[in-house]
Formats: structure tokens, sequence, C-alpha cells
């Protein structure tokens, strides 16, 4: 009983914590929004609502290079009347994801922390409350991958299939995680199913984004043709902007394809490698995509490091995670500076603010890398830690 | 700035072409020549003889070498009547400050054409007589039935000088501005045309026009409508099959240096090349030496539906703003140079001594030549219609107590008349002088007739260069409820967000809404690299008020290779164009803005591929590794390792040999 109430204590201050800022600070939402740490084109709430103005006033949404959010949110966002609603809107949201992380922890076997710490963790989170305050798009997508997770572990694929669905529907990449999800459901025949399932929810989404969209498939191109193909170059913390800036015209297709297949290479090798640590395979793929897409936000980062206390059992063997933490916190602590040294007061130039995209990305490639050779090592130890054996690769 | 040695070669070219041209094609140009080359011809100045002239040669243009068609020809030059349709006109008027505007028009017609026949066919032939050549055939082959070109440089103050010449209606943005209707059967077709047109314009006129591409030209629904009061736009239409439908484009080009290069061509499209009449004054040095000028021409069709046939009507105007004191002191010293003591004006009543003391305001009487001002007199009328050619001087009625005095000077006498316009009739060279004992008084004919009915200034604001605003000061200094059209057109590289759309008001306005003042929005956003946003909206402002809109935008970061050579001085952003409906119509631009965006480090390129890639390698790397190796403990892999590899081989060849 005390650990419910604890669980839903985390909840609620989850909830509370986010209603609070956001109406403590109301100017907060308009400088984070503004943030590049925390808004891409992808994402802003400006765009977003930039969307719904000009369906409002029924003007075409999707004929032009301004909002690049999908249909059926920016429909969604429209039938919203308030703005304390949308505080209201995000903070549930978040707090919902809080919950379900909470509800996953339950169904590692080997967990050693209790399951509201997890919660806890998500919601002190700053990366992720300061993402949610900023009414990141991105919170939607985040909380149909958790939604999707925590269905297979219960064993509702079809809840899952249309969960990964909605996550693809919204920005593209969360597709590839059907592939580690698959790998969690059991029999080939639910595998298939979960797949038909997804596929037809997927279908049905965008027919009904057609139908919304006044019967046309410029949304299409608008949504998905700009974020695969990095059609709005603004700077980000993700590694594609500035090489696209500098790259020569004629190679610059085929640098968006290559690192578009760049992205996908590890969803399935990663799969593979922990098929038997399904879960862990799942959040690594998390990992990679939120390392590897056009237009990554702290957002991302921040609910992609909720899902590490789930790695507890395996902290023991992490060889360098105070190098990851002090990287990954130099990158996040400098960028808002050397962005500003470069956009605002003139003093630096572009590279400071790659300079420390590049750090960000070390970071987090280095917590990637840690929790994989971790994960081998636990692996290799068979549930019974031996921290003393020294191991090595061939 | 990114077109200006394109420009410079294009315009030599062009000179050399025009000048071909002027020479072989169109003799009128040549007859006048030797009028001023060889002034002893007396006889030419008989109107018989003047016309006998230019007919003759007009039938050689038509290359008619039949001796019966000589014959004839001599029965053609007894005609007295043949006219030519040409006019022209100048206007001086001086403006507050010792400022004086002068304003050249030019009206011509072509010939009447039938529309629709195909001119190419060996039996059809056009003639051509004071309508330029060259226009008639860049309209032809574009189908375009109006075309208005506007080459402005310079600041406007309305708040000193009043309205602008022709109510702002010939007068463009800072730079070069065009806009066309062009009959075609989609819009895909007409933006070809448009392109066309485009590229002859600027071979043309020695300007950047060929950089008018999809991403500047907007297609205008509010702003830039022909008159209402013409009997409407003729479609040829050709057969019934095409559904051709009349196209209205637009275009600006706000960083467009403006200069000699373009009005020598403009003078050149002259049936009188600017050898003689009014346009003998306009002279490169003097028109770019102002403090604002303007050249604008409009070409419009105009057809008789009772005979079937049309004819182009051109209008050409150059207006400019000279402050008289500079121009007449940059003609006693070309070089400036400091003002010698004994004519220095010194404030006495302020302290002083003998190295500086404070200046006093400028002499606020004037009299000048207008010959002193263009550095040459008007060499006669136009000689090529029975039209005198006319200058006329607005200084209000000539009464006892006006200030200011202008008189014709012709062979060392002057002349004045009641309405101080002059028609010139004759060859002899003229001189205008005017003189005012107190510049400061400035007749009109009506007080009414000035007021300007709307200020508008745009600016920018914010500071960082990834984002920014839009701020659209509108004040209404009359007693009337202003209605305007504003339009707006900005490149793909500023993203509006409409929906921060925002109105401010002075104490005047307090409690007005943003419905209450914009009454319909026309908008269109912009598409990265293919079309510009395109604002239009119905505003009425309310009788002294003034409102200011703002607006949110976000600046997007080039590929390095789409900046310009100068990339941080910024881009020119055009100027917005407000077409006041109500209570009388008037048109105004606001000022260019400059726009600066961030910039990427632009001798990355290879330093910026090089550490991503190697940055991407060393993360796939690692977790490749990770990946696909297999685990073992230290003893077992130097084990495996002693067995394998260059270092085991080296121990088992001591082995064997030792």
């Amino acid at each position: 009983m005390g650990a419910l109430n604890k669980e839903s204590y985390v909840v609620l201050g989850c909830i509370g914590i986010r209603l609070f800022v956001s109406l403590l600070f109301p100017s907060l939402q308009h400088q984070l929004d503004q943030a590049v740490e925390f808004s891409t084109p992808m994402t802003s709430f400006k765009s977003l609502y930039e969307g719904i103005y000009l369906l409002k006033n029924h003007i075409q949404v999707y004929d032009g290079g301004v909002v690049h959010h999908p249909v059926l949110l920016v429909w969604f966002f429209s039938q919203i009347p308030s703005e304390f609603l949308i505080d209201l809107l995000y903070a549930f949201i978040d707090g919902i994801i809080g919950y379900q992380l909470i509800q996953i922890t339950k169904y590692l076997r080997k967990c050693t922390i209790p399951c509201w710490v997890v919660g806890a963790v998500y919601a002190l989170n700053p990366l992720v409350l300061l993402s949610c305050v900023s009414r990141s798009s991105i919170i939607f997508t985040n909380l149909f991958i958790s939604s999707a997770l925590l269905y297979v572990l219960q064993g509702n694929i079809l809840i899952t299939a249309a969960c990964i669905a909605i996550a693809g529907y919204l920005s593209v990449y969360p597709t590839l995680l059907l592939i580690p999800l698959l790998n969690m459901v059991r029999t080939t025949n639910r595998k298939v199913l979960t797949l038909v399932i997804s596929l037809l929810t997927w279908q049905i989404l965008l027919l009904l984004s057609y139908n919304v969209n006044g019967h046309d498939w410029n949304f299409l191109s608008a949504t998905y043709g700009e974020l695969i193909t990095f059609g709005k170059v603004f700077p980000n913390l993700g590694l594609w902007w500035y090489f696209f800036v500098e790259m020569f015209d004629a190679f610059i297709p085929f640098f968006k394809a290559v690192f578009n297949l760049f992205l996908f290479s590890f969803i399935i090798p990663l799969t593979l490698r922990f098929h038997k640590q399904s879960l862990y395979a799942f959040v690594l793929c998390i990992g990679w995509i939120v390392l590897m897409k056009p237009y990554p936000t702290l957002g991302d980062s921040g609910f992609f490091l909720s899902f590490i206390p789930f790695f507890s059992p395996v902290f023991g063997y992490l060889r360098y995670p105070i190098f990851s933490s002090l990287l990954l916190l130099h990158g996040i602590l400098l960028s808002p500076i050397f962005y500003h040294l470069w956009i605002d007061l003139g003093s630096g130039n572009s590279n400071f603010f790659y300079a420390i995209s590049l750090v960000y990305a070390l970071g987090l490639a280095s917590i990637l890398a840690d929790l994989t050779w971790a994960l081998l090592r636990y692996e290799y130890d068979d549930g019974k830690p031996n921290y003393k054996t020294k191991l090595t690769q061939i | 700035m990114r077109s200006g040695p394109i420009a410079t070669i294009c315009c030599f070219i062009l000179n050399v072409v025009l000048f071909a041209q002027a020479t072989e094609l169109n003799v009128t140009s040549s007859s006048i020549n030797d009028h001023d080359t060889n002034p002893s011809l007396e006889l030419l100045v008989d109107t018989d003889d003047k016309t006998n002239s230019i007919t003759s040669n007009d039938i050689e243009d038509v290359r008619v070498d039949d001796i019966n068609e000589r014959e004839n020809f001599n029965v053609i030059t007894i005609n007295d009547d043949i006219q030519y349709p040409f006019n022209e006109k100048l206007l001086i008027r001086p403006l507050p400050n010792n400022n004086l505007l002068a304003s050249f028009a030019f009206e011509m017609e072509s010939e009447t054409f039938i529309p629709g026949h195909d001119e190419s066919r060996s039996d059809q032939y056009r003639h051509f007589t004071v309508f330029p050549k060259a226009i008639e055939a860049m309209l032809g082959s574009t189908s375009t039935r109006q075309l208005h070109l506007r080459f402005t440089r310079g600041f406007w103050d309305a708040e000193s000088w009043g309205r602008l010449p022709h109510d702002g209606f010939k007068s463009g943005g800072s730079g070069v501005e065009l806009w066309a209707i062009i009959e075609a059967g989609s819009q895909k077709e007409a933006f070809d045309q448009w392109k066309t047109l485009a590229n002859s314009l600027s071979g043309l006129f020695c300007a950047s026009i060929n950089f008018i591409e999809s991403s500047r030209t907007t297609y205008p629904v509010k702003s830039f409508q022909p008159k209402s009061t013409e009997e409407g736009l003729p479609i040829f239409g050709g057969d019934e099959t095409k559904n051709n439908k009349l196209y209205l484009l637009r275009a600006s080009l706000a960083n467009e240096p403006i200069c000699t290069e373009n009005l020598t061509p403009l003078l050149k499209l002259l049936p009188t090349r600017g050898k003689s009449g009014i346009s003998s004054l306009l002279d490169g040095h003097k028109v770019f030496d102002s403090m604002w000028h303007s050249l604008s021409i409009d070409v419009t069709t105009h057809c008789d539906f009772n005979t079937q046939t049309c004819k182009y009507d051109m209008d050409a105007e150059v207006d400019m703003v000279i402050h008289v004191p500079y121009t007449l002191a940059r003609n006693e010293h070309p070089i400036p140079r400091p003002t010698p003591n004994s004519e220095l004006r010194c404030d006495l009543t302020k302290p002083y001594d003998i190295y500086q003391c404070f200046p006093l305001p400028e002499s606020n009487s004037l009299s000048f030549e207008v010959s002193e001002i263009f550095g040459k007199p008007i060499r006669g009328s136009n000689l090529i219609s029975n039209n005198p050619s006319k200058v006329c001087v607005d200084i209000g009625d000539n009464h006892e107590n006006n200030s200011w005095e202008a008189l014709l000077k012709v062979n060392g006498s002057h002349f004045g008349t009641d309405d101080n316009c002059f028609d010139l009739e004759n060859k002899d060279d003229y001189d205008i002088y005017i003189s005012s004992s107190n510049t400061n008084e400035i007749g009109r004919h009506s007080e009414k007739e000035e007021d300007v009915p709307l200020y508008v200034s745009r600016s920018l604001t914010g500071y960082g260069q990834d984002r920014g605003g839009l701020r659209t000061v509108f004040t209404n200094p009359t007693n009337d409820t202003i209605r305007a059209v504003y339009f707006e057109s900005l490149p793909w590289f500023m993203r509006l967000y409409l929906s921060t759309m925002k109105l401010e008001s002075d104490a005047a306005g307090a409690g007005l809404d943003l419905h209450d003042v914009i009454t319909s929005v026309h908008y269109v956003t912009a598409i990265d690299h293919k079309r510009p946003t395109h604002l239009e909206y119905t505003i009425e402002i309310p009788a002294g008020t003034s409102l200011a809109i703002t607006c949110q935008f976000d600046k997007a970061l080039l590929q390095f290779a789409e900046y310009p050579p100068d990339a941080n001085h910024g881009f020119e952003i055009e100027s917005a164009v407000v077409t006041i409906l109500k209570p009388w119509s008037y048109q105004i631009r606001t000022s260019t803005l400059l726009l600066s965006l961030s910039t990427p480090d632009f001798s990355m390129p290879y330093n910026v591929i090089i550490i991503t890639s190697t940055v991407l390698g060393l993360i796939y790397g690692s977790l490749y590794n990770l990946l696909v190796k297999k685990l073992v403990t230290i003893e077992e892999a130097d084990e495996i390792a002693s067995q394998v590899g260059l270092k085991s081989l080296i121990t088992r060849l001591k082995k064997k040999f030792i």
C-alpha cells in the first residue's frame, strides 16, 4: 500500500511540477520554444500554432514551408479552446509517461530499485520537464513509444501495434522501433498480427489525414518528406545540420540517403544481438535513433535517459559512467551559451555550436556504447555478477 | 550585388547592339544627329522639310526601294497632316529646402495592328514609327498585354516634400520592380512567358532582371490591378480550344543599383533618342546625382473592338529630386573641396573664431537656369510630332506677392507666360530661368492636392540572427478614414508566422482590434527556394490615428553556396506597397530592409565533412566492435593471441632456430 501511494505521489507530483512551472513562468514556454535545444521546425509549438491558425482561417496548411506537424495533431489542437487546457494536457501526458515507466519497471525481473524511483527520475529529469513546458510536440511521440512498450509487456499486441503506428505517424523514425518490438512478441503468428495491425493503423491514420486535409496528399511531403530529406536546415543538437550546410550541392542527396541508412543500420543488429534481453534492445534502439535522427531535441534524449534506471542490474559493469555523463553535461550546458555567442552576440561563429553538438553526440554515443558493453558483460556472467573478471573482445 | 558584373557585361554588349540598331534600323535618330552636327541645315527647321526627312526615312525603314514608291514618297511629303503620336512634357516643381522636382514625361503610341495575325509570314509586315520596335517585339512574343517597369533609388521624404509625383503610381520601390499582365493558357505557361519577358528586359535595360525567378514572383490579387476605368484588357486568344486568361505577375529586385546603364537604353527607346526635345537634358551624371530618382515605363494595349485592331501605348517617365545648391556647387567644383573662408556662411550670433563657426541655414534666395542643373540646354523641340515639347514650372499663379519667377530663355532673350508653361516650337536652344527671393514659400495651385494621405514606415525588430519581427507603422494625418491595400512579398528564408500578427495603436486608436482594421487577408505561404511569402490585406486606418502591425518570423540558415559573396552584408528585403483606395487613390512604398542571416563558417566545408564523418565513424566502429566481437577473458585472449599473429610467429620461429 505504501509503495502504491509513493507511485501515485510521483505521478501526481510529475503533473503538479509541470503545471506549476507553466503557470508560474508563463514566458518560459515562449523562451524554451525558441531554444534550438528544445524546439525544431518539426516539433516547435510556434509552428504547430501557426498550423492551427491557418486551419482556422481556411488557408492551405501544408501548401508552404512553415508547418511540418502531422495533420491530425494540428486538427486535434485546433479543437482545444484554451491555453490552460493545453498546459494541462501536456502535464497530464507527461504524468502518463511517468506512470507507464513505473508500470514497465514492474515487468523487469531483476530490477534492484523500487519502481517509484523510475517515475521520480522521469518527473524530476530537467530535460523532460523543460521539454514539456516548451510544449514540444515530441511528447506525443514519446507517449506512444512508452505505451507500445508497456502494452507489449502486458501482452496486448493490438494496442501495442496501434501505438507504435501512431508514434511512427507522428514522426516517422519510431516506425523503426517496430523491429525490436516484434522481437518482444512471442509467437510468429502474433508477430505477423502485430505487423499487420500497425500497418493497418498507419493506413487509417494517413487516410484520416487525407480527409482532414481537404482531400490533398500534400501533407506527406510537408511532414515526412521534409523530415527524411532534412528539408529545413536549422541548427540543432544533431549531426546532420552543419554537415548539410557545408556539403557541396551535388553530394547532398547522396549523403541524405547515407545518413538515413546509417540511422537504420543499427536497429536490426541491436535487436539480434540482444534478442534475449528484448526490452534492453528496444531501449538501445531508442537511444540510437535519438543520437542519429535529423532533428533531435533534449526532449528526446531526456526520454531515453529516463530508461537508464532499468539498467540498474548492470550498473556495476559500466566502464566510464563519469566520463559519459560529464561529456553529456558539458554538451547540454554549453550549447545554449555557444548558440548565444554565435547568433545573438556575434562574438563566436557557427563552429562553436557545431563543436558542442559533436560533444553532445559523443556523450550520447559513449552512454550507448557503455550500456551495450555492460549488457554484454552481464550476459557473459550469466546473472552472477563477477566484477573482478577482466574481459576483452576479440 | 551579385548581379553587378553580369549587368555590366550585358550592358556593354547591349550598348553596342543598341548603337548598331540605332544607326542601322531606325533612321530617325540619324537624321536628327545630322541636324545636331550640321547646324547650317537651316531648311530643316521648316515643318514641311522635317516631315519630309522623317517620312522618307520611315519608308526606307520598311525597305521599299521601288522607284515607283520613291515617286509616291514625293507625294507623301507634301502632306502636311502627318504627325506622329508622340508627346513630351517636363514639369519642374520646387520642393521645400531648396529641392527641385524635375519630372519628364514621354507618351507614344504604336501603329495599329490586327491581333492574332502571324507576323512571321513573308507577306506580312509591320510598320514602326515612334513606338520602339524592341518593346513591341517583346510584348508580341510573350503575349504581354501590360508591362510596367520601375527603376527607383533614393528616399522620398514625404513629410517634407509631400505627395509623390503622379500620386506614386509611376515610381517603384528601391531597386527594380516589374509587373506585367500576360495572356496564357495556364499559370505555368504565364510564368514561362514572364521568364522570357524578364530575360528580354534584362538585356534591353542592362539590369539584372533575369534574376527574377519563381522564388521572387508573386501573383497579386488586390494590388497592381489594371485601372477599372479602362475598357478591359483584350484577350487575343487564338482559337477557341485555348482557354486563355490574363495573369498578373510581379517581382522586385531590391538590391539592384540603378545607374546610367539603365537610363541610356530608356533614352534609346524614345524617338528623339535624347538628342532633341526635353530628353536632351537627361544625362546620367546629373540624373543619378540626385536625392531621389525614378525611371518608369508603362506599356498598355488598347483595342478598338469595332475595327478589331489594337495598338500599344507607352508612357516613359523620368522623375528626380535635385538639391539645387548642391548641384550648383558641383558645377563650380566637380571635386568637392572645403569652402574658402570668404564664402563661409557663419552664424555670427553664436560663438566663433577664425577656425570654426556655426553655419547659417541655407540661403533662401535662389536663381539658376535649368542648363546649370542638367549641364546643357534643351536642344529645340522634339521635331517629330506636331505637339511641341512642353515645359511647365509649377510655382503657382503669377501675382505680385509670388516670390518665384520662371522665364524661358531663347537666343539671349527672356519670355514669361501667365501659367508658367512654355511650348518649345522650333530648333533653338532653350533654357529656363528660375529665381526665388524666398524658397520657403512655395506657391501651389491648391493646398488640398499636396496632402499626403498616409505615412507608412516599416522596420525590423529583434536582435538575434535566428528570428526577428516586422513592424509596419501606418499614420493617417487626414480627417478621413483611409482604406488601403497592403502588399508584401518576403523571401522564403523569412519564415513568417501569420499567427503572431498583432496590432498596436496610439491613444487615438485605443481599443481597436486587429479584426477591426484588417478587413480581408490574402496569404500565400512561402515554399523554400520556390515561392516567396505573399501577404496582402485591406486595412482601414481611422482619421488621425497611428497603427502598428507587427509580425514575427524565423530566419532560415542557407546552404553555404546559397549565400552571396558578401554574406555578412545582409539581404535586401523589397519594399511593401500600400495602395490607397479611399478617399482618393495613391500609392506609397516603404523603404527596403536589410536582413542579416546567420552564416556558417565559409572556410569549413572540408573540415566539417571530415570531422562529422570521423565522429560517425567512431560511433559506428565502437558499437560495431561491441556487437560483433566475442567476449573472452584477458588470459584467453592472450592465449589466442599467442597462437596467431606476428608475435606468435616470431616466438615459433625463435623456438625453431634457437
